[in-house]
């Protein structure tokens, strides 16, 4: 979140700069030949422009995003919108109605309507790039991969402190304490293979755009397995008996609690007070208990002891709805069968 | 509903974990006073909705004498060990009657031992 609010703060000053710039390129882009894009990937791989093309891309896809939750309410532009993401996939320029939607769509906004519509004629036009692209299979956007990396160099002093940093830490693991002095005559064997890969900064694995470089595998064929047949008792007793003969004795406290936890003698935490019970009536159905005193007849001090035992019930939480019922139910019977003595009284 | 509220916690505290696992199953009993008291615990664990619709129809002012009197012999029907006033609270560990803390359930002894062997959590010696 931080570097976007740091790219909040850039944009309205290198907005401004960056727009007619960018909808002037887009413009000549618009003949997309493969020199073209080669020049634009080559111009493109400084630091600066790549930069404002970020900012570009957050501020048009901002607006878009602002426009597409404004406009949910007239059904015209609503309509239009399906109109924009129909059309990006026939075309190859941009049609006329879609710069019309996206004229009437900038006017309505409040900003600065000439901004915003080539902002969104932007946006227009780079989806049209990625689905011709993707046509095409040249999916792997070179840009996209050298914009995320980028080349540090150290003295090799740097390297080997930094390798020997790594070794260290790497043997700390194994619980033994070793000095920097053995680390560092190690360091020396091992410096050629880190080598390489000082090259590239090692960041976290979910920062940054997707490459598009690996195909998803399909999920078809594991669906129609699925089903096909319903898990037979020998397929559970097999299912059984290789978790038995793969399930190995926990290592350590925590994965001790994890099977404590999977055969259900540990509680799960945080503590639902509510496990096991499954009470899916409504409140309605707890509190109003007078249908079930249809039984009773209607006056005499036997529908006034019900109607106190219904009171009582209605402000038990701990009852479920069926325990109530049975409640009610037993009393039932047990006056029934207490008739005979009630009308001699 | 006094009666009521001791049923709540009888029910309450047997609330069951989660259906899959398989319940703590005790096959050592101090001795034979512990095993009886056990067995007084689960009679009473059964009867007691029954005790208490009863008893809620005897301590009534609203139905007729009669009824009440009627009640009284049924409840006194009722098996011994099904009433709960028979259950003595013993030490889970000596089957000590006196001197248990309810919240461990160890009598004294035990409590003190455990507790000086920092086995008890949360539990300190007393000093001020």
């Amino acid at each position: 979140t931080s570097s976007v609010l740091s790219k909040d703060k850039d944009k309205s000053a290198a907005s401004k700069d960056s727009t007619p710039e960018g909808a002037a390129k887009r413009q000549e882009d618009g003949a997309e030949t493969a020199k073209q894009q080669l020049l634009d990937i080559i111009g493109n791989m400084k630091v600066e422009v790549s930069y404002r093309k970020k900012l570009q891309q957050l501020k048009a896809s901002e607006n878009k995003k602002q426009a597409v939750n404004k406009l949910e309410g007239p059904d015209s532009e609503s309509s239009m919108r399906q109109g924009i993401t129909e059309n990006t996939q026939r075309d190859k320029p941009l049609n006329p109605e879609l710069v019309k939607a996206a004229s009437a769509v900038a006017s309505s906004l409040p900003r600065n309507k000439k901004q915003t519509e080539s902002e969104l004629l932007a946006q227009l036009r780079r989806h049209e790039e990625t689905t011709d692209e993707q046509k095409k299979g040249r999916t792997i956007n070179i840009r996209n991969v050298i914009s995320e990396m980028t080349v540090k160099r150290q003295s090799p002093a740097q390297w080997g402190a930094r390798i020997s940093s790594r070794i260290s830490l790497q043997l700390d693991e194994d619980g033994q304490r070793i000095r920097p002095e053995r680390s560092s005559t190690q360091s020396m064997d091992s410096r050629w293979y880190f080598c390489g890969f000082s090259f590239f900064v090692y960041r976290s694995l979910k920062v940054g755009k997707r490459l598009n470089i690996f195909t998803k595998a399909s999920t078809e064929p594991e669906h129609a397995l699925k089903t096909v047949s319903s898990p037979t008792i020998w397929d559970l007793e097999f299912a059984k008996e290789v978790a038995a003969v793969t399930a190995q004795p926990p290592r350590n406290g925590f994965e001790e609690m994890i099977q404590w936890t999977k055969e259900g003698i540990l509680w799960e935490f945080p503590i639902d007070n509510e496990v096991g019970m499954e009470d899916d009536a409504e409140f309605h159905e707890h509190i109003f208990l007078e249908k079930h005193l249809e039984g009773f007849p209607k006056e005499g001090p036997i529908r006034h002891f019900m109607e106190l035992v219904i009171c009582g019930l209605s402000k038990n939480p701990y009852l479920s709805v069926k325990q109530k019922v049975e409640h009610i139910e037993w009393f039932q019977k047990y006056f029934e069968e207490k008739k005979e003595l009630l009308q001699e009284i | 509903m006094a009666a009521a509220a001791l049923c709540w916690a009888l029910r309450a505290a047997r609330q069951v974990l989660p259906l899959s696992c398989p319940r703590q199953v005790r096959s050592y009993h101090v001795d034979w006073r512990m095993l009886r008291d056990v067995k007084r615990r689960k009679m009473a664990y059964e009867y007691a909705d029954e005790r208490l619709r009863i008893n809620a129809i005897r301590k009534n002012s609203i139905l007729p004498k009669e009824l009440q009197e009627v009640a009284d012999k049924e409840i006194a029907a009722l098996p011994r060990d099904s009433c709960p006033v028979r259950i003595r609270n013993r030490c889970v560990l000596t089957s000590r009657p006196r001197g248990v803390k309810r919240r461990w359930r160890l009598s004294r002894i035990v409590f003190r031992h455990f507790a000086d062997h920092a086995q008890m959590s949360g539990v300190q010696r007393a000093m001020w």
